[in-house]
């Protein structure tokens, strides 16, 4: 059993329930126990870091330093509390002086942020520690009759000086998930772009336009599903999909999968189990 | 010492050029030229257009000047990608190409696209133009020459790299939002911007600033960080964009714009709960009228798929949230003394 | 081809590089009320203004507190073999600390010493350090910030528009006439007065030059065809290490962390010519000595032509990633070629052109209503050798005096004024050679040739049957450039035409520099004559005078103006 500290992101405790509750059913299939991170505190989103610098820094650094304190790397499953914690933690293992004013205030909590913890999405654990291998004979129900867009999203990929896992031109570990999984993947242009969620509620109309062109190719590619690691490009792909679509002018629609959904399929678990009638589009 | 006696054997392959061809006289719409020709090792994307241009079709038309990657002439995308030709070398990029012996050459995106490879720079610098992206001196036209501003190797550090822009706009062309609309700022735009708003030279700081925060603006960048991943001189565009937000949110304040409320928000869940309220977010940054026209049917759909964020007092705040608090309030005073310090 | 006429201006500068930027700003700042236009052919933030690295010389004393204008003034005349005129390096070096300022008050960002004043550093030839940077991108900082105030300042700018040629009438201009890329058009100019700032010529070397695919000499041979004199031509500078595929520089900085170059024997040929510095011996000895050895046949062999090894192997990876970033950024992009893995190949590349239109200190042409400035102008205050740092500050101080006279001289001229017929001319002059049929001959071939013979026969050494040789290669191309075809027959951003006019004024201005190099039987500066080894003053101090008469080169003559240095050896 593998053991690792899980960041719990405010959107999968609000609004995508459904990320977290399959990963709690098929982890143990894979040999992972997520330990959660109930004393985390939100990131900031990618606005925290603008807003105060510092405050940035120290949440991020108290985040770290709870998995720290239990020996393990803090696992995320969204992409930009991925990005932005990873940020942090750069910022902070290369500017002493600013670790140092955090670690003196988190001292208070009994906390000490050290560097010591990886931060990692949980894509790269399961292709890096369990391996796709591993992964292909737990398969139970392969996804052999699946045409499959991945859609990456921008902060698993970019900047690559954070993040560093993938190609950001032309990135993999998603695709070969879905094949390690018996799906057919698409050559999907739109896999490492944006979805527009950081600005659906600042820029609606550009959001919406970004989101209608990664949901129009993948429609005009017939793929069956998008999935994408981030529930922040989900709830942007799902949730504002008939908004983005009707400002379009298309007439279609197409449904928005998690991995952990995508995982949770191929390991024989119902629709229904991994909360994936949840959905705004099914 | 021996040194070998080598008379360079040169390795060459044949490679594809795919180029994107469009002569707006004739055609009526863009389509591609294949060209295969063999290139050694060492050889740029450039010199195998020049190639091209001179011993196989003289019309293909790009730009190039000083072939040398700091005029900035020559941004295209190659295999998809916006850069500069003249630093891009072939067997690099065949390498990594999806296509074997095969490179796609195309015209940057987001600028009007003029003939083949060439587009229209004049958005971009009527976007300058709009932005004041120059030095307004706080020192009078008349005064000048007779002595330096004295300035600290710590501000030219503030600068530094955005001074390595050479407008070659590649981040343009790779922009997600300017796709999605042509009036939005544009990266290079809010990367001068910023370089001329950290220097303490110019006296349009304010001016600036406040055309920044209007609608195409600094808010309306959606962190995609592709400008930032594609700069030819690496240049970090996004600390530069965020650069902007910090100083709009000091100098104008949390409740300036919905970008800026919309940041606040942040800020005081965090510390509040510890956790985001996405429930009232978009009453927070755009105001009830605009929620309920913009948002209602699809709060209708969510509430049928119990997919609604929970309202605030339903919010769970994080363990130890207290303890969490003060340290917050804690940081919320060093913050304080560092700006008292840095106004002196 | 339809034309298209502009309303009368007072100004038109050609070239929006440092020179034309500057002298645009002063020319509104002079008389704001003054109808100005600058014309470029590519977006002024991308002229090769921005390829100077190393700084701009000023004596602000800022690093050394005892230096003076008075010793800038001394080092810029020994370094230009004492060809240069005297009273034109006052005004250089007078007005130098006064623009280094200027360009910082309206937002240069130089880099600064602990004081926070401007920081220098010292460079070739110089006595103290005097010369004012940003990092490694002084040049490109200048134009940006030139560029920007022009915005500002509102400056009518035509972008991709290629000059033609200037409307003459009797002793004086009426203006330009040149060609919209965008459109196809050729557009009439009309002007009180012109000014040429369009960079140098030292591109006619080809791949053999670091320059700019750009700087192919436009206004000088816009200003020769017009009937003004080019003076000096003959001198042009070469740097020893340029990358063999495109001519870029591999600065010095990669000899100083302990390079060493090697001919294709082995051998550490330095030895040879400079036992005590090697590889660190003066710019033009280091050329020479790398032409030598090619030339005596211990260079590689490679389809891009002779070359050698400049070594940094053995200083090994961490040094070179840790001091040498941007040296071997380049050579793997340009070149592609890891210095860490393997040695880079280099030759001597010419890199600055000394020479060009004749001027007076307010750099007046001799055709009433023109200017020039910048490297396309020759004051001259380089004479046969210029100093590193001298190049920005001669286009800073010369454009800005350019703006300010053309703005104080344009009332005295006629408002411009250009026929249908003149432009009727120039059309057909380009119509003519889209539309060549039989024998034709490709601009491709033309120039690559042109930079061969120019490189073998008016290269780093000269000699009176080379120059022969390269006279009569250079004449034989102008024969057969008549023929040149240009193949892309359509009108919108027609590079294939630019191309072809580009070979055209690279070719008029390479006889002027071969005529030049073959009349001059010495030695002095950049220009080095095998057969007359020696710097000769009683016949040789003076300026050649390259005229254009009946379509060919006549040569003629200026003395030098002296002040207060004498002539004397030239040692360091």
């Amino acid at each position: 059993m593998k053991r690792y500290a899980y960041y719990l992101s405010c959107i999968n405790e609000s609004m995508t329930k459904e990320v977290d509750r399959s990963i709690e059913l098929w982890q143990k299939d894979l040999g992972i126990e997520f330990v959660k991170l109930h004393e985390g505190t939100c990131c900031g989103g990618s606005n925290l870091d603008y807003v105060s610098p510092k405050h940035f820094a120290l949440v991020n650094a108290r985040n770290i330093a709870l998995a720290e304190k239990q020996g393990l790397d803090l696992i995320v499953s969204c992409n930009t509390c991925l990005m932005t914690i990873r940020s942090a933690k750069k910022k902070l293992d290369e500017t002493p002086a600013l670790k140092k004013e955090v670690n003196d205030l988190l001292k208070k909590e009994g906390l000490e942020y050290r560097g010591t913890s990886e931060v990692r999405h949980l894509l790269w654990v399961l292709i890096d520690d369990i391996g796709l291998d591993a992964i292909r004979q737990k398969v139970k129900v392969p996804l052999k009759n699946y045409r499959i867009a991945p859609f990456y999203g921008c902060h698993i990929l970019r900047p690559s000086t954070v993040l560093g896992h993938d190609n950001p031109v032309d990135p993999s570990s998603l695709d070969l998930l879905i094949d390690a999984l018996g799906g057919q993947t698409i050559p999907y242009t739109h896999k490492n772009r944006c979805c527009g969620f950081h600005t659906l509620l600042v820029a609606e109309q550009e959001s919406l336009n970004v989101a209608a062109e990664a949901l129009e190719e993948a429609i005009q590619l017939k793929a069956d599903f998008i999935v994408t690691p981030c529930p922040l490009c989900h709830t942007s792909l799902d949730g504002y999909q008939a908004k983005a679509l009707k400002h379009a002018g298309v007439e279609s629609s197409i449904p928005i999968f998690h991995i952990s959904e995508m995982v949770g399929l191929a390991l024989g678990y119902s629709a229904k189990e991994l909360g994936i009638k949840r959905h705004i589009v099914s | 010492m021996t040194v070998p006696i080598d008379q360079h054997i040169e390795q060459k392959q044949d490679v594809t050029f795919r180029i994107f061809r469009f002569n707006p006289q004739v055609d009526s719409k863009p389509y591609f030229d294949d060209y295969t020709i063999p290139v050694e090792r060492g050889i740029t994307v450039l010199r195998s257009l020049n190639y091209i241009k001179e011993h196989i079709d003289a019309s293909i038309s790009f730009r190039a000047f000083c072939q040398a990657g700091i005029c900035g002439s020559c941004g295209m995308r190659i295999n998809g990608l916006s850069q500069l030709a003249c630093t891009t070398q072939v067997w690099e990029v065949l390498a990594k190409s999806r296509e074997p012996g095969l490179i796609r050459v195309e015209p940057l995106r987001n600028l009007p696209l003029i003939k083949d490879l060439i587009v229209d720079m004049d958005p971009l610098v009527d976007k300058m133009k709009h932005y004041s992206n120059w030095i307004d001196s706080t020192m009078p036209e008349s005064s000048m020459g007779k002595k330096e501003f004295l300035i600290s190797e710590e501000e030219f550090l503030r600068y530094d790299k955005a001074t390595d822009c050479i407008l070659c706009a590649s981040c343009v062309s790779e922009c997600s939002i300017l796709r999605a609309n042509k009036e939005y700022v544009s990266p290079a735009v809010l990367l001068k911007s910023y370089r001329m708003n950290v220097d303490t030279r110019d006296a349009l700081h304010g001016q600036r600033l406040a055309e920044l925060v209007k609608d195409h603006g600094v808010w309306d960048c959606t962190h995609c960080y592709r400008c930032q991943e594609t700069c030819v001189k690496s240049i970090p565009i996004m600390d530069a964009i965020h650069g902007i937000r910090e100083d709009a949110i000091e100098l104008r304040g949390l409740k300036d714009t919905s970008g800026s409320k919309h940041a606040e928000a942040f800020m005081s869940d965090i510390e509040k709960k510890g956790k985001l309220v996405e429930a009232t977010l978009p009453i927070r940054t755009n105001g009830v009228f605009w929620t309920i026209q913009n948002l209602l049917p699809m709060a209708v759909k969510m509430i049928m798929k119990h997919r609604t964020p929970p309202p605030p007092p339903l919010v769970k705040p994080a363990k130890g949230i207290k303890v969490f608090r003060e340290l917050f309030r804690e940081m919320t005073e060093h913050v304080k003394q560092d700006h008292k310090s840095h106004k002196k | 081809m339809r034309f298209e006429r502009m309303k009368p201006f007072d100004i038109v500068i050609v070239g929006g590089g440092g020179a034309g930027l500057y002298a645009a700003m002063e020319a509104m700042k002079t008389n704001p009320s003054l109808n100005i236009a600058v014309l470029s052919k590519v977006y002024p933030n991308r002229s090769h203004t921005s390829a100077a690295q190393g700084g701009a010389n000023a004596a602000l004393g800022n690093k050394a507190k005892d230096d003076t204008v008075e010793m800038h003034i001394f080092d810029t005349i020994k370094g230009s073999d004492y060809l240069a005129d005297q009273d034109a390096v006052d005004v250089l070096c007078s007005e130098a600390p006064k623009i280094i300022r200027e360009l910082e008050n309206m937002g240069t960002p130089w880099s600064r010493m602990d004081d926070n004043t401007i920081a220098q550093r010292p460079f070739g030839g110089a006595g103290r350090p005097r010369c004012c940077y940003c990092a490694d991108k002084t040049g490109h900082t200048i134009l940006q910030t030139l560029y920007e105030q022009c915005l500002k300042k509102g400056v009518i700018f035509f972008n991709e528009y290629f000059a033609l040629n200037l409307s003459v009438k009797g002793s004086r201009s009426r203006g330009l006439v040149a060609i919209n890329m965008k459109t196809g058009r050729l557009e009439a100019f009309p002007a009180r007065t012109v000014i040429f700032a369009t960079g140098g010529y030292a591109k006619m070397y080809w791949n053999r030059s670091s320059n700019a695919a750009g700087n192919t000499g436009d206004g000088q041979a816009i200003a020769y065809r017009a009937g003004i004199p080019m003076k000096d031509m003959e001198f042009v500078q070469f740097h020893p290490t340029g990358l063999r595929k495109s001519g870029l520089l591999v600065t010095e900085g990669a000899r100083g962390e302990g390079g060493y170059l090697i001919n294709k024997n082995g051998e550490r040929f330095m030895a040879r010519y400079a036992k005590e510095k090697m590889e660190l011996g003066p710019r033009d000895l280091v050329s020479r000595s790398l032409e030598t050895e090619i030339l005596e046949g211990r260079g590689f062999d490679s389809p891009a032509g002779k070359y050698l090894h400049l070594d940094l192997t053995h200083l090994g990876a961490d040094l070179i990633k840790s001091r040498l970033p941007q040296i071997r950024e380049m050579c793997m992009q340009f070149e592609g070629v890891d210095p860490i893995e393997e040695p880079i190949p280099v030759r001597p590349t010419a890199h600055y052109s000394m020479g060009g239109i004749d001027t007076d200190n307010f750099t007046r042409t001799v055709m009433s209503g023109v200017y020039a400035a910048g490297e396309c102008a020759c004051v001259s205050v380089h004479g046969a050798n210029r100093l590193g740092g001298n190049s920005l500050l001669d286009i800073l101080v010369f454009g800005r005096i350019a703006g300010h006279t053309a703005a104080e001289e344009a009332g005295r001229f006629e408002p411009g004024n250009i026929s249908e017929a003149e432009l009727q001319l120039n059309s057909d002059e380009i119509r003519g050679s889209m539309h060549s049929s039989g024998h034709y001959e490709r601009y491709g071939e033309l120039r690559e040739e042109l930079g061969q013979t120019l490189a073998l026969n008016v290269g780093i050494f000269r000699e009176a049957s080379l120059l022969k040789k390269g006279m009569q290669d250079i004449a034989e191309l102008r024969e057969r450039f008549k023929r040149v075809r240009v193949f892309d027959t359509s009108d919108v951003f027609n590079t294939n035409l630019l191309q072809v006019l580009e070979l055209r004024n690279m070719l008029d201005l390479a006889e002027t520099v071969a005529a030049g190099a073959f009349a001059r039987e010495e030695s002095r500066g950049s220009h080095t004559r095998v057969d007359f080894p020696v710097r000769d003053d009683a016949k040789w101090h003076k300026h050649t005078m390259a005229t254009m008469v009946k379509g060919n080169v006549s040569l003629g003559e200026k003395p030098v103006t002296m002040g207060r240095y004498e002539l004397q050896e030239r040692t360091y």
